[in-house]
């Protein structure tokens, strides 16, 4: 008797513990993907002469994917189509873990695959393994061709792009009495109060998870200061975070919101896999999140019809902004199979669904988004700010500075004297920036 | 082939192949990285070029300089306190659990069995327990009456973050802790008990005259175990407070990894660690120091 109580206890104990394990990291990796900093890779081997571009769609053509969860479904499908459309062409599909870590050392060996997604490597080296592709016969204009170049030639093409802006729950709009959806700062400000009185919680910022304070260092000083370079912007300067700059504001706005109590009740004891559920039940109003957010809120169970999405309105000119953010780059193997490949990378873009599929916005400018959210988005007719190519000079300093901007942003919003914080950092940067002679 | 060989010459060969083996898994894998940790703690390698510049004691003096670095050894201090603690929890359960207690097995078994968990599930447990809004703990308070006290944000208040954190600890380890003080006690002998009792020494006086003393050595075993615990703690800090609010329960060991990974300075991150392990070796001296003279 005695065994079998503690042999339930035992994986009762188990089972609550390993559900508690799961989830939390589709979010986490989502949104990592969208910043991808650049750093320097160890792996040097250059590549062995060009191979004989064959003159016609034909032979083996390998994928080195990301999205084990893919294989044996979706891919079953984009393989018949595309061999339907090349029948020359035997496609293939291999899925990685771990992606990044794994290329780079299949790189470094020589051999890999002939599509892949581009390594974090310095734009400089794209050209030692990776194929041009500026000669792809795109159908229209594509976003986020600048940013894995080199030289004026393209290396890498954007599988897709999402956006940062309000995740809203309509059904809670409705109970606090919000009939339009705020165009400026200040309505969003009497919006959040609407929903306050209500009783709902205004804004889910997950501020103790850290990494959804991101966008109030990337997307939302872009929107600010009009500028995307920003990040790269701060290796200029000995005081790149000021009260008036755009990081300044930024932090303000959260610092505001939290003064206001637009914020969870606690913002130290925040739980992001909750607050998914909150806010498809209404229990919470808004997010300032990626549009990935999106499909995660539906799968905690609100109807998509309820889910709203519009662009952040950080000022009182009423002027709809938003950032654009690219997702991995397919890239070519200039040892591989590339003119196969490039149909491939083509196809990908413009025929297979895989952007709709992962409620990406499409990397043709022409091509209308699917996921409704997106669509309602694209109604305000948000000014998108592209990203600009990494500096390393920033990174640099940052990384001598050991500044974690997102954990500066918890100090700034929860201190008595923002200005302190401020001046803090900025005498690590100025020191780090000293140190390395930039 | 063997047999031509004199028994002697046998004897040494066995020996020396049977030795062989583990010596060399020990070399490869724990001192030869341990070598290498301290050189690289004398460059400034970012982790992937393959140029390790030599820059002498500057990782060193960055260690020890900058505050926010060395800083974060006084959050370590909350763990040394509830450490303490964990210990005389301890002996005082294992003293229990070691009487003829009807059901004492299953007590054991369930004081033991938290440091049977991964940690980090641990740590996800605890994340449900302390949050405050939804959770168990502060709905406990509430339905007991404390309606002050259940509003607490226990992992938010950069004053107690470390405490509560330390708490997850003691509830995680005191069972291993009590199991080892049980092997101690159960040593033992009896007789010297039952001396002491015709003797007319009562229940307290047995503690302090007998079991102490006897148990001594496994106290100071004890004692390491936590020292080194408080000094490397790291799991807790990383899943429930990834080091807030604003750095509040950020450890050493968060600290390195982070210098290490998210910075990319693999040279300054090995002085740490070498640092760290240097901290651990005083700390340890210290208290066998303390506790030897007391001893005598």
């Amino acid at each position: 008797m005695k065994k079998v109580l503690s042999l339930a206890m035992v994986s009762a104990i188990m089972l609550t513990t390993l559900a508690a394990c799961g989830g939390n990291n589709a979010g986490n990796e989502t949104n990592k993907a969208t910043n991808t900093p650049s750093e320097n890779a160890a792996s040097n081997k250059p590549g062995n002469g060009g191979g004989e571009e064959a003159s016609k769609i034909i032979g083996e053509v390998v994928f080195l994917t990301n999205r084990t969860d893919m294989i044996d479904k979706e891919y079953v499908d984009y393989e018949k189509r595309f061999e339907e459309k090349y029948p020359g062409v035997d496609l293939k599909f291999e899925a990685i873990l771990d992606y990044d870590k794994t290329l780079k050392i299949r790189i470094a060996s020589g051999e890999f695959p002939d599509v892949v997604f581009t390594p974090t490597l310095p734009n400089n080296e794209l050209a030692n393994y990776f194929a041009p592709l500026d000669d792809i016969p795109f159908s229209g204009e594509i976003y986020f061709k600048d940013l894995k170049a080199h030289e004026g030639k393209m290396y890498g093409v954007s599988s897709g792009g999402s956006t940062v802006g309000i995740v809203y729950n309509k059904k809670a709009f409705e109970k606090a009495g919000i009939t339009a959806v705020p165009k400026t700062y200040d309505e969003f400000l009497a919006a959040a109060q609407k929903l306050k009185d209500a009783g709902i919680v205004p804004l889910a910022s997950n501020f103790k998870d850290k990494w959804p304070l991101d966008t109030w260092v990337y997307d939302i000083p872009t929107l600010i200061g009009e500028e995307p370079a920003h990040q790269n912007k701060r290796a200029e300067t000995e005081t790149p975070y000021t009260l008036d700059n755009a990081y300044g504001k930024s932090w303000g706005i959260l610092r505001e919101l939290y003064e206001k109590g637009f914020l969870e009740k606690d913002v130290n004891s925040t739980n992001w896999e909750q607050s998914k559920k909150d806010v498809a039940s209404g229990d919470f109003g808004m997010y300032l999140l990626g549009n990935w957010v999106i499909n995660q809120v539906i799968e905690n169970g609100a109807a998509s019809e309820d889910i709203g999405f519009f662009p952040f309105p950080s000022d009182n000119t009423g002027v709809a902004k938003a950032p654009l953010n690219p997702d991995f780059f397919y890239a070519v193997n200039k040892n591989g199979n590339v003119q196969a490949a490039k149909a491939f990378v083509q196809w990908m873009i413009e025929e297979s669904g895989y952007d709709d599929f992962s409620g990406f916005i499409p990397t043709l400018k022409d091509k209308e988004p699917k996921l409704p959210q997106l669509a309602e988005f694209n109604t305000y007719s948000p000014k998108y700010f592209e990203p600009a190519q990494p500096v390393d000079a920033a990174t640099q300093i940052q990384n001598k500075a050991q500044l974690d901007q997102a954990a500066t942003v918890q100090e700034f919003v929860l201190t008595k004297d923002p200005q302190k914080v401020l001046d803090k950092v900025n005498a690590a940067w100025a020191k780090a920036k000293k140190d390395l002679g930039l | 082939m063997l047999s031509r060989l004199s028994f002697n010459t046998q004897k040494k060969l066995i020996i020396f192949l049977f030795v062989s083996v583990p010596l060399l898994l020990l070399l490869t894998f724990a001192y030869y990285p341990a070598l290498e940790l301290f050189r690289i703690s004398f460059t400034s390698w970012d982790g992937l070029s393959p140029d390790r510049t030599w820059i002498g004691w500057d990782n060193y003096k960055e260690v020890f300089s900058n505050s926010s670095i060395f800083g974060v050894f006084k959050h370590n201090l909350a763990y040394f306190v509830v450490g303490i603690v964990q210990n005389i929890l301890a002996i005082y359960f294992a003293v229990v659990l070691n009487s003829k207690l009807k059901g004492r097995n299953f007590f054991r078994l369930l004081l033991f069995l938290p440091y049977i968990l991964n940690g980090v599930a641990v740590a996800y447990l605890f994340g449900y327990v302390f949050d405050t809004t939804n959770g168990s703990l502060n709905y406990l308070l509430g339905q007991l009456g404390f309606g002050a006290l259940s509003e607490t944000s226990w992992l938010g208040n950069g004053s107690f973050v470390n405490y509560t954190l330390a708490s997850i600890g003691l509830w995680r380890f005191m069972g291993f802790n009590m199991v080892i003080y049980l092997a101690a006690l159960q040593s033992i002998p009896s007789d010297l008990y039952e001396a002491a009792s015709i003797d007319g020494a009562n229940g307290w006086k047995q503690f302090v005259h007998i079991t102490l003393p006897n148990i001594y050595k496994i106290i100071e075993l004890n004692l390491f175990l936590t020292v080194t615990g408080a000094l490397e703690v790291f799991d807790l800090p990383f899943v429930l407070t990834k080091g807030g609010p604003a750095g509040a329960s950020e450890t050493f060991v968060m600290k390195i990894i982070e210098t290490a990974f998210q910075f990319n300075n693999y040279g300054l991150a090995s002085a740490m660690s070498v640092v760290l392990l240097l901290f651990v070796v005083i700390v340890l001296s210290i208290q066998r120091f303390l506790l030897n003279r007391k001893g005598e």
